[in-house]
């Protein structure tokens, strides 16, 4: 008897309590992203939805260009304005929670009944964690495969997508079509992450590793890529086109394959007049080992937040809409728990199921919190050997010195 | 017979100079009318086929272009007025006198400007943030933009100020001006037009202020126009027509501007202040 | 007291406050920064020491570890060639211009005022617009030289990496062709036309009129347009990242795109700001030039 009227009293509390919410003081919450700058994203709905539905919760969100967000957001915590949650690229993650700028959610993680580390992917969750500890959560993933022109294929009596890359540019010499400006192949070799993005699992399937880049293995594709460049079987704008407008030449028919990944299916669908499919990354030898680049991005807050615990709920709160992400914005949620529905759109239901195998074989970049540095000799080294400044191994030595130098 | 064809020769190879270097121009405007498959055609038509002008109004509303247009006045006329007030005093000095002192401050002005505002930008941002000048962030770049354009519009002002004779300065105190009296009366409505021009010229540069306004102001709302365009110029852009609309709307107004007053602008400019 | 204010009002004092009201402001915004990266070039900084002063010292390492950087002497190559190759094509292009145009034929004046309007263009905009004419598949100059049979194939001026720095300088050239046309145009209407009338009755020919006259005459306009040419074309950065990103591996990257790279995308700002400094010790080289030339004004 005395414990139900104590209950009650507690009730009631807690009722006037959740009545004199909106009455208190609102926390506002900043939350930033590259979300909603040229098209509607995962960060910008969702903080809206955030926002109506918590009285009590003030979200200011701040659309920022991929290029600025990791500099704005250092520049602003530097300078004591930084934002309470902050959504970074993945393998900018650990430049931040390695140097105690992101606040450990490891005992929230735990205490959590949406978030449970346990469902996340492990190389997603990998890119959040440092030191055993967890300074965030994954926000979606994905990874590169090869789309292929099924109509060109066809023309050119090409049944299979490539195996190995040595078919892949055996193929894109076939493909290519001068006097209908079609190239064989597309792929992004920009000077920057985009650059890497695409390289690296090259050097991870030869055997090595972001600190262990001078592989034969790598030098050999390197070799081959040039070789496309060189003949005009793919374009020389790829050195400075970024994926997104690589694949835009594949979609207009410009190019027979493109190497990029989930996030063009959705345009694809809409622009692409012709039948397409994905197949996994080539491998260096046939039946080689499989690797492929781990995209995506993660949420954190920062540790200077003076909300920490409404932070949270944010983030608690969009972990419990990852079910959508996949329809909505065509990004693949970086768990294991979550049964992605059938679209019905028979193209990107397809697509799909190539990408989620290839997930299994992605590995993240770093973590290691120099990573732009690191990242930027693997770049440099591939530009270099493409654009015939070095030979392929002599960059990819130089490359590895400037790496040794960085990781010790 | 040479003497009468002359002149329309020259005229007509000063027509071909202007159309080779008003081409990109040209085919701002030409690129922003085709749609979204002729604009990879090959080879490119010089005309679009089906001139869509719709993509203006689409451009305008999509990417909120008003409200950053109207920043983009804002900042530029709050760097005008600065540069205008600070800046002709100075010239006026410098054009004045002749001494090692003057040469000092002449080149103290241009060093002070010679590191590329991509430099600059974080010391200033520390240094906004310390005085708390972040929370009026359109302020900050209208401050952080006079000192960058201050110097410029020093130079062309003095060249100004130099071709005032000195006679009437000297004239105007022996009737019993006074120095204060002699510049603002005197001198000042002189100079007027070189100063006007100079004024015009640093308004259209820093209606085009990029990268402080980037790095400073965060709010869309307070944004000017360059920062928007950034935002789908990025590496992923093939929406070529969607930037060239924007790009055009953005220059359309100052170019028409320019148009109008040029006569003015370059008589101001290339004739000193008096003839 | 009545000394001071009277000296404010009709002496040097007003000069002074004319004058030091624009130095103060000038010192504050954009002396302090400079004093703030040299200072950085010799510390040691990090994401938390930004907002700092007082860093662990670092002594000439951060100009050791710049000069060792692979790129460095490709990026100094690229600086001069862009700076020599965009100032030499802004200034003869604009010389030509302002010599042409000061003929006098039928709407001279109207015309040339055409020939100004990239001076109000945004460098964002002009970038934009350059990157697309430029483009190597798609782009209309290529298609322009390939119809005039200039060119076989495409050139791909953004990737390639013989091309990639004169593509930015192309659409420099463009950019500064109007400053330089108006400044040149200024110091040629400033000669007296009765030099020129006394030469023509002395039998001199148009070119030896512009070597003796023109030249000499216009010597420190020269001095002008030539060192704030160099200043603008330092300062240049809204042009990479619209056309070249400084790439491809590094061939048409400069000193101050590169210092923006080393501060912004590697977040070395200790090193970035070392860049910067040393571009300063260049610029001051060239403004001990401008000033050297102003010896020679006469005052109007």
């Amino acid at each position: 008897m005395k414990l139900t009227k104590l209950g009650l009293a507690a009730g009631i509390a807690l009722g006037a309590l959740m009545v004199a919410g909106p009455a208190m003081a609102q926390v506002t919450l900043k939350i930033w992203s590259i979300d909603g700058v040229d098209r509607v994203g995962i960060a910008d709905t969702f903080s809206k939805e955030f926002d109506e539905q918590n009285e009590d919760i003030v979200v200011e969100y701040r659309g920022i260009a991929f290029d600025d967000l990791v500099n704005e957001t250092l520049r602003a915590f530097a300078t004591g304005n930084a934002p309470d949650i902050v959504s970074f690229d993945n393998p900018d993650f650990a430049m931040f929670s390695s140097r105690g700028a992101m606040l450990d959610i490891t005992d929230r993680i735990a205490a959590s009944e949406v978030i449970k580390a346990e469902n996340y992917f492990e190389g997603p969750m990998n890119s959040v964690t440092w030191d055993g500890k967890y300074f965030g959560i994954p926000k979606y993933t994905d990874t590169i495969g090869v789309f292929y022109n099924k109509d060109l294929f066809a023309k050119a009596g090409i049944t299979e997508p490539p195996k190995t890359w040595a078919q892949l540019t055996e193929y894109a010499e076939k493909l290519t079509d001068p006097a209908n400006n079609v190239y064989g192949a597309t792929f992004s070799a920009r000077a920057g992450e985009e650059g890497t993005f695409q390289f690296l699992p090259i050097i991870q399937m030869s055997g090595g590793g972001y600190d262990n880049v001078n592989t034969d293995g790598a030098a050999e594709v390197l070799d081959l890529w040039k070789k496309m460049i060189d003949n005009g079987w793919a374009s020389r704008d790829v050195l400075s086109l970024g994926q997104w407008d690589s694949t835009g030449t594949f979609n207009s028919g410009n190019a027979a394959m493109a190497i990029s990944g989930p996030w063009e299916i959705d345009r694809m669908v809409e622009d692409a007049k012709f039948d397409w499919g994905v197949a996994l990354l080539p491998t260096i030898t046939e039946g080689g080992d499989r690797s492929s680049a781990l995209g995506g991005f993660d949420w954190g807050i920062m540790s200077t937040t003076k909300h920490p615990d409404e932070a949270f709920r944010a983030l608690e709160y969009f972990a419990a809409q990852d079910h959508r992400i996949f329809e909505e914005f065509g990004n693949i949620p970086a768990r294991s728990d979550i049964e992605l529905p059938v679209t019905g759109v028979a193209l990107k239901d397809e697509a799909l199921k190539v990408f989620q195998e290839q997930l299994q074989y992605a590995q993240p970049r770093g973590p290691h919190p120099e990573w732009q540095k690191i990242s930027k000799a693997i770049f440099d080294a591939m530009q270099q050997a493409l654009t015939g400044q070095m030979s392929a191994k002599d960059a990819l030595d130089q490359a590895q010195a400037t790496i040794k130098g960085i990781t010790g | 017979m040479t003497r009468t064809y002359t002149p329309w020769a020259l005229l007509a190879i000063a027509l071909a100079l202007a159309a080779v270097y008003l081409f990109p121009l040209y085919w701002m405007y030409v690129t922003s009318l085709k749609s979204g498959s002729e604009i990879f055609a090959n080879p490119p038509s010089f005309w679009p086929a089906a001139p869509n002008a719709n993509i203006y109004a689409d451009v305008w509303a999509r990417r909120t272009m008003s409200t950053f247009l109207w920043n983009s006045v804002i900042i530029a006329s709050g760097v005008t007025a600065i540069t205008v007030i600070l800046g002709t005093g100075c010239a006026y000095v410098l054009a004045r006198y002749r001494s090692a002192w003057i040469d000092l401050g002449l080149f103290a002005i241009l060093m002070l400007q010679v590191l590329p505002a991509s430099v600059m930008i974080t010391p200033l941002f520390v240094g906004f943030n310390q005085i708390g000048l972040l929370n009026y962030p359109r302020t900050a770049v209208v401050l952080a933009a006079a000192a960058k354009a201050m110097p410029f519009f020093v130079v062309l002002v003095r060249a100004t100020f130099m071709s005032v004779p000195r006679e009437l300065e000297e004239a105007a105190l022996v009737d019993g001006n006074s120095r204060v009296g002699a510049f603002f009366f005197i001198v000042l409505p002189l100079a007027r037009n070189g100063i006007l021009v100079c004024a015009i010229l640093t308004f259209m540069s820093a209606f085009g202020e990029y990268i402080y306004s980037k790095s400073i102001i965060q709010s869309p709302l307070l944004q000017p126009a360059s920062v928007g365009l950034s935002g789908f110029l990025g590496p992923n852009s093939s929406d070529w027509n969607a930037i060239m609309a924007y790009s055009a709307i953005y220059v359309t107004p100052i170019l028409l501007v320019f148009v109008i007053l040029q006569r003015r602008i370059v008589s101001g400019l290339t004739s000193g202040a008096l003839k | 007291m009545a000394k001071f204010f009277n000296s404010l009002r009709d002496g040097v004092g007003f000069d002074l406050i004319l004058v030091g009201a624009a130095m103060v402001f000038l010192l504050a915004l954009a002396g302090l920064p400079l004093v703030y990266n040299v200072l950085m070039s010799f510390q040691q900084v990090d994401m938390f020491t930004l907002g700092q002063l007082i860093r662990p010292f670092a002594g000439i390492s951060n100009y050791v570890a710049v000069v060792q950087q692979p790129e460095f002497w490709m990026v100094t190559r690229n600086t001069l060639v862009f700076v020599v190759g965009s100032m030499a094509g802004q200034f003869v292009l604009g010389f030509a211009l302002a010599v042409f145009f000061a003929q006098k034929f039928p709407g001279a004046a109207t015309i040339r005022g055409l020939f100004l309007v990239s001076w109000v263009m945004p460098g964002l905009v002009v970038g934009a617009i350059w990157s697309w004419i430029l483009a190597g598949d798609f782009g209309v100059l290529n298609s322009i030289l390939r119809g005039l049979g200039i060119i076989q194939s495409n050139i791909f001026w953004k990737s390639d990496p013989s091309f990639s720095i004169w593509a930015v300088i192309i659409a420099n050239i463009w950019l500064g062709l109007a400053f330089n046309m108006l400044l040149l145009s200024v110091g040629l209407a400033a000669i007296p036309r009765d030099l020129y009338e006394a030469a023509e009755l002395d039998g001199a020919n148009a070119w030896q009129r512009f070597w003796t006259i023109t030249l000499p005459m216009m010597r420190s306009t020269i001095g002008a347009v030539l060192s704030l040419g160099l200043i603008g074309t330092l300062q240049q950065f809204d042009l990479f990242p619209a056309l070249t990103e400084g790439g491809p591996a590094n061939t048409s990257n400069v000193a101050g795109y590169w210092s923006w790279q080393l501060s912004f995308q590697l977040y070395d700002f200790a090193k970035g700001a070392t860049v910067s400094v040393m571009m300063f010790v260049l610029v001051l080289f060239a403004s001990i030039l401008y000033v050297r030339s102003t010896r020679h004004e006469v005052r109007g």
